[in-house]
């Protein structure tokens, strides 16, 4: 494996040489899952900066969620074509950096000193064994509540909860209103996004035990069980047609009042804006409720990963895309476009950004503070997908059926065991 | 249709009873019925593929059009966003025509010329022949995703038209084969035998006898091939990129479900452009596709 | 039969040099299919077998791992689920689509006018891809805008259909969109095997006085019985191979209540990136084709037989 990877280094040391020499035309495809909505629009603005920097673009978009771009991207490598660009992260990024296929960015890193501005909890993951292999585009804040100001009035409640308890009190309220108080989609990682952010407000240590370590202990206690029961509230305050709904319509039920909360990430934002959608009139947000009060954050990061390239047209085209996706200027553009907020902690939060992503550095500060910062389970942050896909199951099936919650945690604890 | 005699029970001359009146009107009544069961959905679409999508989300999925456009089929065709590249479908039809034809036309020859050497010939191995065949007919394609897909890398040619019509080829052929064998091995000998009898050979005998004798099978083939290529799913998913994608994986993406509002009315016209090939096909040769089923394709 | 038909030799004995060249012809003809099927049958699902016995994740690795793969994915949920919706799946369809098939055939075969045109009407679905199909009955049934909706708004307000939400009634839509497809199919077949029946034989049942019923069940269904044998053996290929129709209609939910272990296989293989545990999964599929299969293939052979023996 270190033969291959050292080679590979000096296949694409030797290649930069060549194709500076030819002046090759720096060339990239992308393959990513933005393939609608402000999503695209955000991964557009990088094909705008990338062909005015003079490369040529091209883009492979999956839909779905990101399991869906895991497999398109392994079904590439199985048949010998690895992308030159992909987005993938958490990690998968340490998974393929180890089976050497993945290229070598340190010169340019250090060249542009990546590490002094990239934010601290993000540089370890692109940078695994000590070659940066990938470059961070954002940070997401999963453990968001949007909530609707309509619904919200309507259930004669003036603060957002803090707690879970003071949230099922306005659930409570919103469902005698005649308002849907939680709207949901029905793919499982809206299920494992929604359970997650309750795992984080029932507890962090919780999160870490369960979630990031894969503790068993933790996977079946009583706090899991507690952590069920809260999600089995939740369902019953869901509408019925929530099966086969994407994540942006319960996102326009919450913004035009059909439903109360919506707890999901913040690419929310993004849609909303290009939905004309305003702050403060139409919907609300802070973090999820955290029953311990300290602020909680669950990280989302997205990032492109390079794989080793013969072309030297792509080769070079690496090198354009990393220096792009790195530059502050894009990192304003797309993420005030995709709803996150820069991975460059350089860069000032302007007036162009929404009110909840200023609150999102905010919170996000906050809670480094207080050490809760979690890295992300549902969106391939925390453990290998195919763990993330056993729990995905239980927690899909728990939504959909009447499993007690004693029964989910013990298959939790069994789904994951399974997998090793 | 020339079996119109053998059917049982009734005598077109005796004037019918009145419980035949009866049953008459019921057999009508029931064949109305499912028949427009069977063709509702596709009614639907139809009718969707000309509403306004506002009208759609406003009244129901199933409705009559109040006020039409066709603009659902432009954009389906040439504006609509497909995995953040907004072609339509136009590019991923044609994609599938490239891909279909040819992977079609060249199964369909060499089956019926395998048909032809392993039925009118003495060939050793053609029991296992027969054997390998049907088991390609018969294998799930799950079994060889893996393999195909590492040695489609090697080969170079993953991901691309060529890639993967020679997987369409490679599996079709067993399918043209076997059926062209069981058409083939119906036919007289004596033509053969009087052919070779002139001294004809092999391509010869083929081109003059076989050929002429085989419309029939041709035209099943064709259509099974056609059908089969057009529609299928799993291997179009796994050997595409952007560059290169057959329809049925470009629709799946176009519906995938997770923007906002529902486009139905191009997603319904989308929907009926990748179906439409497949329809002419079948209504062009259905009835043919009938009768050569019968003879032999399905034994 | 015809697998058994004997093949004739036409060839006089070859004189000349030419002749014997001339001879070769035909196996130079099959040998690239022999060649490309060998590989295909053979070298391919043994690759994917050795492939299942490794310890293979996210890349193909070449070792020997045992059958580890093989036991494991019993304890997976989306296995064990998916194998118990292929067998809910695969029973209903064979005997809807068959049973649905035979009576339209009944019904055409008695001298219908328009047949030309009902015939098309029931054969069209076939010609349509699973995922315009899904994709469809999906809009249909979907209760927010489908069926549901429609019916309410026609006036009967309470009127209830979420079958595709539900999980423990989502497997019948599939059931329903896949009957919807296949029926039409066997319609025609049946029929061209009932114009096949002998005309005497019907003819001779009626003078003795046999109701349609008997005639039906007495001459007709035997002489059928092959092509129903056929008809069985095609669904039940559609029926094991059920991905795009279910990734369309249900994407196998709500959860995982209409997984298939088509789609399993698929996200072990690239989503989950445990190829082992993936080809692992695809042999199961063959070998449960293999063991539903044997038996109907020994059957359609003994009935052959007897016909044969019969005439």
């Amino acid at each position: 494996m270190e033969l291959r990877t050292k080679l590979g280094t000096t296949v694409a040391a030797i290649s930069i040489t060549v194709a500076g020499a030819a002046l090759a035309e720096p060339k990239t495809n992308v393959l990513h899952q933005w393939h609608s909505g402000a999503n695209a629009e955000a991964i557009n603005k990088l094909g705008e900066m990338y062909e005015a920097a003079g490369g040529q673009w091209n883009q492979t978009a999956v839909p779905g969620h990101t399991s869906n771009t895991i497999a398109r991207l392994r079904a590439d490598v199985i048949s010998g074509t690895p992308p030159s660009a992909v987005q993938l992260k958490g990690p998968e990024i340490a998974e393929w950096a180890n089976t050497g296929l993945t290229a070598n960015m340190n010169a340019l890193a250090e060249a542009e000193g990546w590490e002094d501005v990239v934010a601290p909890e993000l540089v370890s993951v692109m940078r695994p064994d000590g070659e940066w292999v990938a470059v961070p585009m954002n940070i997401h804040r999963i453990d968001w509540m949007w909530a609707s100001k309509s619904a919200m009035d309507a259930a004669g409640a003036t603060e957002l909860p803090k707690t879970w308890d003071e949230f099922n009190a306005i659930a409570e309220k919103m469902a005698e209103a005649g308002i849907i108080p939680v709207a949901h989609g029905g793919q499982d990682w809206i299920d494992g996004t929604l359970f997650e952010i309750v795992v984080q407000g029932i507890s962090t240590d919780l999160y870490r035990k369960a979630f990031v370590e894969l503790d068993l202990d933790a996977l079946q206690g009583l706090e899991m069980q507690s952590a069920f029961d809260q999600l089995r509230l939740m369902v019953g305050w869901m509408d019925d047609a929530f099966p086969g709904r994407g994540w942006e319509e319960p996102l326009n039920m919450m913004a035009k009042g059909e439903a109360g909360f919506y707890f999901h990430g913040d690419w929310a934002i993004g849609t909303m804006n290009a939905a004309g959608y305003e702050y403060g009139v139409d919907y609300l947000c802070a973090g999820a409720p955290m029953n311990s009060g300290d602020p909680g954050y669950i990280l989302n990061s997205d990032s492109v990963v390079f794989f080793e390239q013969t072309d030297p047209d792509f080769v070079e085209g690496q090198a354009l895309l990393a220096s792009t996706i790195m530059t502050p200027e894009f990192q304003k553009v797309f993420n005030v476009a995709k709803g996150s907020i820069p991975a460059r902690m350089d860069v000032e939060l302007g007036d162009e950004f929404n009110p909840c992503q200023r609150l999102n550095i905010k919170d996000l500060r906050a809670a480094a503070d207080a050490g809760t910062v979690v890295r992300s389970m549902a969106h391939n942050m925390a453990v290998p997908e195919k763990f993330r896909k056993a729990m995905f199951t239980v927690i899909s099936e728990f939504i959909t059926s009447d499993m007690s919650s004693e029964i989910a945690a013990r298959r939790m604890a069994e789904s994951v065991i399974n997998e090793y | 249709m020339t079996a119109v005699d053998t059917i049982p029970n009734l005598d077109r001359k005796k004037p019918l009873r009145p419980s035949q009146v009866l049953g008459r009107i019921a057999l009508y009544a029931t064949l109305t019925v499912l028949a427009l069961f069977v063709l509702t959905p596709l009614a639907v679409i139809i009718l969707n593929s000309i509403r306004f999508n506002d009208d759609i989300l406003r009244e129901s999925f199933i409705g009559w059009p109040t006020r039409m456009t066709l603009d659902n089929w432009s954009v389906a065709w040439g504006e609509a966003c497909i995995n953040a590249s907004c072609t339509g479908v136009k590019p991923y039809f044609w994609a599938s025509i490239l891909m279909v034809v040819p992977a079609t036309v060249i199964s369909t020859a060499i089956g019926l010329v395998n048909g032809f050497a392993l039925t009118k010939w003495k060939m050793p191995f053609a029991g296992f022949i027969f054997v390998a065949i049907t088991i390609g007919v018969f294998l799930p394609p799950q079994v060889v995703l893996l393999p195909w897909a590492i040695a489609l890398g090697w080969l170079g040619l993953s991901k691309s038209l060529v890639g993967l019509s020679l997987v369409h080829i490679i599996q079709g052929t067993c399918f043209t084969t076997l059926f062209c064998r069981n058409y083939l091995i119906n036919l007289p000998d004596d033509l053969i035998k009087a052919a070779r009898i002139d001294g004809a050979g092999f391509f010869r005998t083929f081109w003059k006898i076989v050929v002429p004798l085989s419309p029939p099978i041709i035209i099943v083939t064709i259509i099974w091939q056609f059908t089969f290529i057009w529609n299928e799913f799993l291997f179009a998913i796994t050997f595409s990129s952007s560059d290169f994608r057959p329809i049925t994986a470009a629709l799946m993406s176009l519906n995938a479900d997770d923007t906002g509002v529902s486009e139905y009315g191009f997603g319904s016209a989308a929907v009926l452009i990748a179906a439409i090939p497949p329809l002419v096909i079948y209504f062009l040769g259905g009835r043919y596709f009938v009768r050569g089923l019968t003879q032999g394709a399905v034994k | 039969m015809p697998e058994d038909a004997p093949i004739p030799s036409f060839a006089p004995r070859p004189k000349s040099r030419a002749a014997r060249l001339a001879q070769l012809v035909p196996m130079v003809v099959l040998l690239p299919t022999l060649i490309t099927t060998g590989i295909y049958i053979f070298v391919f699902v043994l690759w994917n077998v050795y492939l299942s016995m490794t310890s293979s994740s996210i890349l193909p690795v070449y070792d020997f791992a045992g059958f580890d793969a093989y036991t494991r994915l019993w304890r997976n949920p989306r296995w064990t689920t998916g194998v118990w919706n292929l067998a809910l799946f695969g029973v209903l369809y064979i005997l809807l689509s068959t049973a649905f098939g035979i009576f339209l055939a009944i019904l055409m075969d008695q001298r219908v006018k328009g047949e030309n045109l009902l015939r098309s009407i029931f054969l069209y679905p076939i010609a349509i891809s699973f995922v315009v199909t899904g994709t469809t009955w999906q809009w249909i049934l979907n209760p927010s805008t489908g069926l549901q909706s429609f019916v309410r708004n026609l006036g009967w307000e309470g009127f209830e259909l979420s079958l595709i939400t539900d999980r423990e009634t989502a497997i019948y839509a599939v059931v329903i969109a896949a009957v919807w497809h296949a029926s039409g199919f066997v319609m025609v077949m049946v029929l061209a095997a009932l114009r096949g029946v002998d005309s005497d034989m019907v003819k001779a049942g009626q003078i003795d006085g046999a109701g349609m019923g008997k005639i039906y069940r007495r001459i007709i269904l035997p002489t059928i019985w092959p092509v129903l044998i056929s008809v069985f053996i095609i669904l039940l290929q559609f029926a094991i191979k059920t991905f795009d129709l279910v990734l369309a209609l249900t994407h196998g939910g709500p959860g995982i209540s209409t997984t298939f272990p088509a789609i399993f296989v698929y996200d072990r293989l690239f989503a989950a990136g445990e190829l082992a545990q993936g080809a692992a999964a695809a042999v199961w599929m063959l070998l449960g084709l293999v063991v539903v299969f044997l038996p109907i293939m020994a059957l359609n052979w003994v009935i052959r037989r007897q016909k044969g023996a019969a005439s």
